[in-house]
């Protein structure tokens, strides 16, 4: 293949996933190179160290044609250590260009300028040169309000050292027609150097709000060292270190909106989330995950059967799915439905105080014939059964398993958390079907919690309106066949091809 | 999102730099070692022989095989004494006191078994006309001379000088008594109470180590390993101890200032009397210099690098630094104003001091010029020993280098000059070493904060 028709249409960039994590974004991205077999894609995996990851989780589609991982923190990356001269002005140089990238411009943060040994921006210039140690010194002493010089000097290294490892990455991938990354951070960073190196479009999408994570991880860090004495720290005030890591990740962040088109996210929250952290509203878009409707409308009961008297909340038992508030509804449904079941579908190992917790309240509350712990389930077995779905959840973001309850013919009843307004209510806009299928609660609310569910599990017309409304809205807007479709789209529109070429019709199929 | 995990374990801050603590271990130990042990013991073995051994030709023959003996041994050891020293420093820094001797004899075995054979060849060849027992004693002697230095620069490395000079004052003790009693025994009498010295010195010096670090086997080879001995103070001792001496070879050797004494032994008087007298004259400023960088100068070190490793901030650690450069300057300025009120007592007295010895006034002006290459010498001293606490062991390779160099290019020059030069090479040579050192201690502490940080 020549260059100017290279072997990959789309370079997965991917940080800490697939194929070597299995986790919500594995699958997607495992459902849409499966579910994209025209298309050839390559798969570059970011790690921290080798050694964290095992074998693969994932058996690889035959249109995985290229797979590479590089390590971010690996001991072999850096060059060794020797005295380097810089030119005059060095310093205004890396003044010049951390001051731009603070503004989201990435001009000057290119492949060649970081792999050129002469450039200020080399990483042995960083590391080893005089003009970088003066530039340091001068920020810390200017701009930092870190008391500790060493915890200081030794986190603006390792923040910065991902760069070039990230470069070299950059300089050598395979030529590809577009670059795609289902997250910033480090991974959009490498698709910001690799689609500029390249001269190709980079599509960036968020499963969730990276950044945002990345400043719960980080404010949970135990390796961030608060150097603080006694007087100094003030408990309402984040350690300065952690802040700069925080920022160094929201400039990542920012770097990827300014280069990527377009910028996909799962839901409206989301999408006007990033337009806040600085994406251009104009190159954003929403692609909802999508599930096998076909396959879950089979599970349907027929139409206009009544509900069984069974509520479920389908989740893991930890504290930010707020378990506690749905055992409280369950009690005071009881009192209206006095054969309601109440189910907990999900592993209880990730937070067992939490989960003692919730076994106790059901002890206080007499509930035991009414809830159950169910552990791990197949869907297919459960949602049968089923008459309304829950989710009492503290925090969300796209959740699927009220899509997949939608394709199932089961309404939900859910907080006012992510996507679940959405979801329930509709977007409002004409793509959308009307009407409501199920009911939005306020957070931590077991009073309305409970009403919304009564009022479905009692009144026949308002709970078959609602199923309808679930059917026609996952069809409508959450199926995977559209998901897959609209990817298909976004990819050909940004490799800037409206139609598959002949050349890999051929090779694609084998 | 399972993200990058966030693995960022290089925060382990610190660790970089402990290396530069094990150096503080080992350094001082030029100033204090074997350098001045050895000019003191020739000088008190000539004392020793003074009066009580009629024959002056015996004693010369006695002083000049010592004299010879010390010279060899301390350059063969130059640089396994450092060597020696930086291994045992990090194995005590690692907490294992307990492979201090087994690796010690491990690596006196394959260090000192060439120096045998060595020793043996040069006993043969170049002692014509000397009975078998003369030969075999400065074998023995020479061995023993060997050990001695290795061991003490170890214990003076531990920072032990008080165990070291007692023994000293024991050994040589010890010597000029059996030299005493044996002295009836003419030449050989008179060795083998030197030898008998220095096989009690040694033997208490290994004492002491072996009671302070237990071995738990006998010998080991760990210092084999890759990276345990740090191969850059070889030629830093090696080039020191050689360029100490090569100008006094050459004195020894030249046809016009030398001449024979024993064997192929030779000796110059006009050179060795101002010399080692001029030596003499360095003890109240190295006193002063030890102190300066004992106390003042690793107070502000361990600051330093307490404030580096704890988490000061970067003012604290520029002060600290700067209190660095104030320890050494005094220390350099302390040198300069003590011996130079000797060099002018020297100018004005030095004949009337030569007279009142009892030594000829005709080397009064050499001595000066001695004297001013040896207060020289003092400075290059304590310019390497502040960068053998930087750990700058290949700046401090690349100084004594120079002594060497410039010492061995001076030297035959002042020879080829003529009678009225003789000490200018050595001076001139000490001085172009002091000044490169002194440039390079000064640069090392310039750069201290950027190449602690930035490259260590």
């Amino acid at each position: 293949m020549s260059q100017t028709d290279p072997a990959i249409d789309v370079t997965l960039l991917l940080e800490g996933t697939y194929p070597y994590i299995k986790g919500g974004v594995s699958s997607w991205v495992h459902q849409i190179v499966s579910g994209l077999p025209e298309l050839r894609f390559a798969v570059i995996f970011l790690g921290s160290r080798r050694e964290d990851y095992g074998p693969r989780q994932y058996d690889l589609p035959a249109n995985v044609v290229h797979i590479e991982g590089h390590f971010l923190f690996g001991d072999d990356a850096r060059p060794p250590s020797k005295a380097v001269r810089l030119g005059d002005g060095a310093r205004a140089v890396m003044a010049d260009i951390h001051q731009a990238l603070r503004g989201g411009d990435s001009d000057n943060l290119s492949v060649n300028n970081l792999l050129d040994p002469q450039s200020a921006l080399s990483e042995r210039a960083f590391l080893y040169s005089e003009e970088a140690w003066d530039y340091i010194c001068h920020q810390y002493e200017t701009v930092a309000s870190e008391p500790s010089f060493v915890d200081y000097f030794w986190s603006v290294r390792n923040l910065h050292a991902p760069l070039w490892v990230l470069a070299r990455a950059a300089a050598k991938l395979p030529p590809s027609r577009l670059f795609f990354s289902p997250s910033t951070g480090y991974a959009g960073l490498l698709g910001v150097l690799a689609a500029q190196h390249q001269q190709r479009r980079l599509v960036l999408m968020e499963h969730g709000i990276y950044t945002k994570e990345r400043r719960i991880d980080l404010m949970n860090a135990q390796w961030i060292r608060d150097s603080r004495n006694i007087l100094q720290r003030d408990p309402t005030e984040v350690s300065y270190l952690r802040e700069l890591w925080v920022r160094f990740f929201e400039v990542v962040g920012r770097l990827a909106y300014q280069a990527a088109d377009p910028i996909i996210s799962l839901f409206e929250h989301a999408r006007s989330q990033q337009v806040r952290d600085g994406a251009p509203a104009d190159r954003t878009r929403i692609i909802p995950n999508g599930v096998d409707v076909g396959r879950l409308a089979r599970v349907r009961r027929p139409p206009g059967e009544a509900p069984p008297p069974v509520i479920c909340l389908l989740g893991r038992v930890v504290s930010i799915k707020d378990i506690k508030t749905f055992i409280r509804a369950a009690a005071t449904l009881r009192e209206k439905i006095p054969d309601l079941q109440a189910w907990i579908v999900g592993p209880e190992d990730e937070d067992p105080a939490y989960s003692a917790e919730c076994h106790d309240l059901v002890q206080v509350l007499d509930l035991q014939q009414t809830v159950s712990f169910l552990g791990f389930r197949r869907i297919d077995d459960i949602f049968p059964q089923v008459g309304v779905l829950v989710l009492s959840s503290i925090s969300e973001g796209l959740p699927l398993s009220v899509i997949e309850g939608f394709a199932a013919g089961i309404p939900a009843v859910a907080t006012d958390v992510g996507a679940c307004a959405e979801l329930i209510n509709g977007r409002g806009d004409h793509n959308d079907v009307p009407g409501r299928a199920g009911r939005v609660v306020g957070l931590a609310d077991p009073a309305a919690l409970a009403a919304a569910c009564l009022e479905l599990l009692s009144d026949s017309d308002t709970y078959h309106n609602a199923v309808a409304t679930a059917i026609a809205r996952v069809e409508t807007l959450y199926g995977r066949d559209r998901m897959l479709a609209a990817f298909a789209e976004v990819f050909r529109g940004a490799m800037g091809d409206e139609s598959p070429r002949a050349s890999y019709q051929r090779t694609g199929a084998h | 999102m399972a993200g990058i995990g966030f693995e960022l374990r290089r925060l382990s801050r610190g660790e970089t730099y402990t290396s530069l603590l094990r150096a503080y271990a080992y350094a001082g130990i030029i100033g204090s070692g074997p350098w001045v042990l050895s000019i003191l013991a020739v000088l008190v073995l000539g004392l020793m022989s003074v009066g009580l051994v009629g024959e002056s030709a015996l004693i010369t023959q006695f002083q000049i095989s010592v004299t010879w003996l010390i010279a060899l041994s301390l350059v063969y050891t130059g640089g396994l004494q450092l060597l020696f020293t930086r291994y045992v420093a990090d194995r005590l820094f690692d907490h294992q006191p307990e492979r201090v001797v087994p690796n010690l004899i491990g690596l006196l075995l394959v260090t000192l078994t060439p120096a045998l054979v060595l020793a043996a060849l040069a006993a043969f060849w170049l002692l014509p006309d000397t009975s078998v027992s003369y030969r075999l004693l400065m074998v023995i002697g020479f061995m023993l001379l060997c050990f001695a230095w290795i061991l003490t620069v170890l214990l003076s490395g531990l920072k032990q000088y008080g165990a070291v000079l007692k023994l000293y004052a024991l050994g040589y003790t010890t010597a000029v008594c059996a030299g005493l009693w044996l002295r009836t025994w003419g030449l050989e009498g008179l060795l083998l109470g030197f030898v008998g010295g220095q096989a009690f010195l040694v033997m208490g010096m290994f004492t002491l180590i072996w009671r302070e670090y237990p071995p738990a086997h006998l010998l080991e080879f760990d210092f084999c390993g890759r990276g345990r001995l740090h191969f850059w103070l070889l030629p830093a001792g090696l080039f020191f101890n050689a360029g100490v001496w090569v100008d006094k070879f050459m004195f020894w050797l030249w046809p016009e200032s030398g001449e024979r004494i024993i064997g192929a032994l030779h000796a110059s008087v006009i050179y060795d009397t101002p010399i080692f007298l001029a030596y003499f004259t360095i003890i109240p400023g190295m006193a002063v210099f030890l102190l300066r960088m004992e106390v003042d100068f690793v107070m502000a070190y361990d600051r330093y690098y307490e404030a580096v490793r704890k988490g000061g901030a970067l003012s604290a650690i520029r002060h600290q630094r700067d209190a660095m450069v104030l320890a050494a300057r005094d220390g350099v300025l302390d040198i300069l104003k003590l011996q130079g009120i000797t060099l002018l007592f020297l100018v004005a007295f030095g004949k009337q001091a030569l007279a009142a010895l009892g030594i000829s006034t005709l080397f009064a002006p050499q001595l000066v010029i001695d004297s001013l290459g040896v207060m020289l010498q003092l400075l290059v001293m304590a310019a390497l020993n502040i960068l053998f606490y930087l750990d700058r062991t290949r700046s401090a390779a690349l100084i004594t280098l120079v002594m060497l160099l410039s010492n061995a290019v001076l030297t035959p020059l002042s020879l080829w000059l003529g009678p009225f030069f003789y000490g200018y090479g050595f001076a001139a040579a000490m001085l172009i070493t002091a000044l490169a050192a002194l440039a390079v201690a000064n640069r090392s502490l310039d750069r201290l904060n950027y190449e602690t940080f930035m490259l260590s």
